[in-house]
């Protein structure tokens, strides 16, 4: 009788435990968002865009315009009116917190 | 049967618990930038409770770095300001000690003091020298096709006023004197780690933690990431590629990375490239290696050792961070070959991209 009721007492907690468990994995399931490709032009937020889209935005700053191309969940410049060039050479940057900063045309492409 | 609804309103009512607990921790993550100091870009990253309280610490911080950058900059003045500009400028002109601000006069013998740490390879009294390769490379960096070496002639000539010996400090009156009015400091090896650092300590001071400051690379990490792991940062490859663009990732808890890297300012004279980190022996760019980290809790102490390791052999800067102790650093030579310190590795992120 005894054996029985502590048993069923582990049952229990297993069982507790274990919905707990897949109610949080559901729930930080639910949470995760898509990555995003966010512009900051010196400091100032210009814009957020889905890295799941393919898309091509013309960032205009204060000193120029750098050309940002998603396609492939990547996020590149292609194009800029900055002297250095830097940002166009930069490689396509996918994964969280990768950057591509110009500093001449103060912009800032950042994945979120 | 009615155990098993028991169970579900447990694990439900512990859920709710679990949830409501993350919900209370700050976990959400911001980030902004600014473009106005250091000649660089800063980005601040941290986990806060909301959006005001993040802008707060991000204000605070802006605040400071200003008020570093118009102390410490040796090429702007500022209207009631006596900065490094000044004490340069006034040396050679009325030959008098100049009144500074204290935050001047604790960098300025903090870097006295890495100088002798490190044998003389950082060295602020260094500015005759560096103005002339400073004006060359920009010259070379507007007009490339007409780019230029300084004469080892103005070199030379130039290094016989760079005994740091002849920088003056005065605590008690908070003065800067240069005793050779020839002489001219240049701390750019320095004063934006030793700023970042002064601002990541007076935020540890005022209990703010889980954020990351970086200054043009100079990375300084508070505490950790919302989740409680470290934050992570790589160390640039500039020849690597999109799948693999760094040399290391590293967890950073409480600690700072500094990088120098010939790749990061240069600039080309018949085909070769010269980068901006000026061997004080030779008076000609180090090119011993592609990049020097520093990994350590300060980033006065990783800046400044980035520059110093970057001018002597592995062997002489193994010597040096023994001498510290607790910073470890990453060598790259120019074939790409990498070599770690002692205790570099455990600070390595697993998956290498």
């Amino acid at each position: 009788m005894v054996n029985k009721k502590a048993r069923n007492d582990i049952i229990l907690i297993a069982a507790v435990i274990l919905i707990a468990a897949i109610a949080i994995v559901c729930l930080l399931f639910f949470k995760k968002e898509g990555k995003t490709a966010v512009v900051y032009v010196d400091g100032r937020l210009y814009g957020k865009y889905q890295l799941t889209e393919s898309i091509t935005v013309d960032i205009h700053s204060e000193n120029g315009t750098n050309r940002l191309v998603i396609t492939d969940g990547k996020a590149s410049i292609e194009d800029a009116s900055c002297p250095d060039l830097r940002c166009v050479r930069h490689y396509a940057i996918s994964r969280d917190t990768e950057q591509i900063i110009c500093l001449p045309n103060k912009v800032v492409v950042s994945v979120e | 049967m009615k155990r098993f609804f028991c169970a579900i309103l447990l694990a439900s009512t512990l859920t709710c618990c679990l949830s409501l607990y993350s919900c209370t921790t700050p976990s959400k993550k911001y980030s902004d930038y600014t473009f106005d100091y250091f000649d660089t870009v800063t980005s601040v990253t941290g986990y806060a409770q909301s959006q005001d309280e993040f802008d707060q610490a991000f204000n605070r911080i802006s605040d400071l770095l200003k008020e570093y950058h118009q102390l410490f900059t040796i090429y702007d003045r500022y209207d009631g300001i006596n900065n490094l500009t000044t004490v340069n400028e006034l040396s050679g002109g009325i030959h008098k000690p100049v009144k500074v601000d204290r935050k001047i006069i604790d960098m300025l013998l903090f870097s006295k003091d890495m100088y002798s740490k490190t044998n003389g390879r950082v060295n602020i009294a260094m500015g005759s020298v560096l103005s002339i390769w400073h004006e060359y490379r920009q010259n070379g960096i507007e007009n490339p096709s007409t780019a230029k070496l300084p004469t080892m002639d103005e070199l030379t000539e130039a290094a016989k006023h760079t005994d740091i010996e002849k920088l003056i400090i005065d605590e008690q009156a908070s003065t800067v004197f240069l005793s050779d009015p020839e002489m001219l400091l240049d701390v750019g090896a320095i004063a934006k780690g030793y700023a970042v650092e002064q601002i990541a300590q007076t935020l540890i001071q005022s209990g703010i933690t889980g954020y990351v400051l970086n200054v043009g690379g100079n990375v300084r990490a508070i505490g950790l990431r919302g989740d409680k792991t470290p934050w992570v940062a790589g160390i640039d490859d500039p020849n690597g590629t999109e799948s693999s663009p760094y040399y290391a990732t590293l967890a950073l808890e409480d600690r700072s990375l500094v990088t120098s890297g010939s790749y990061q300012r240069y600039y080309t004279v018949n085909g070769k490239d010269y980068n901006h980190i000026i061997d004080p022996d030779t008076l000609m760019p180090a090119e011993r290696y592609i990049s020097v980290s520093i990994l350590c809790e300060s980033s006065a102490v990783a800046d400044a050792l980035s520059t110093a390791l970057f001018c002597m052999s592995v062997e002489d800067g193994t010597a040096i961070l023994d001498s510290f102790g607790d910073v470890e650093a990453m060598w790259v030579s120019p074939d790409g070959d990498i070599q770690y310190s002692k205790g570099f590795s455990k600070y390595i992120q697993g998956d290498n991209t």
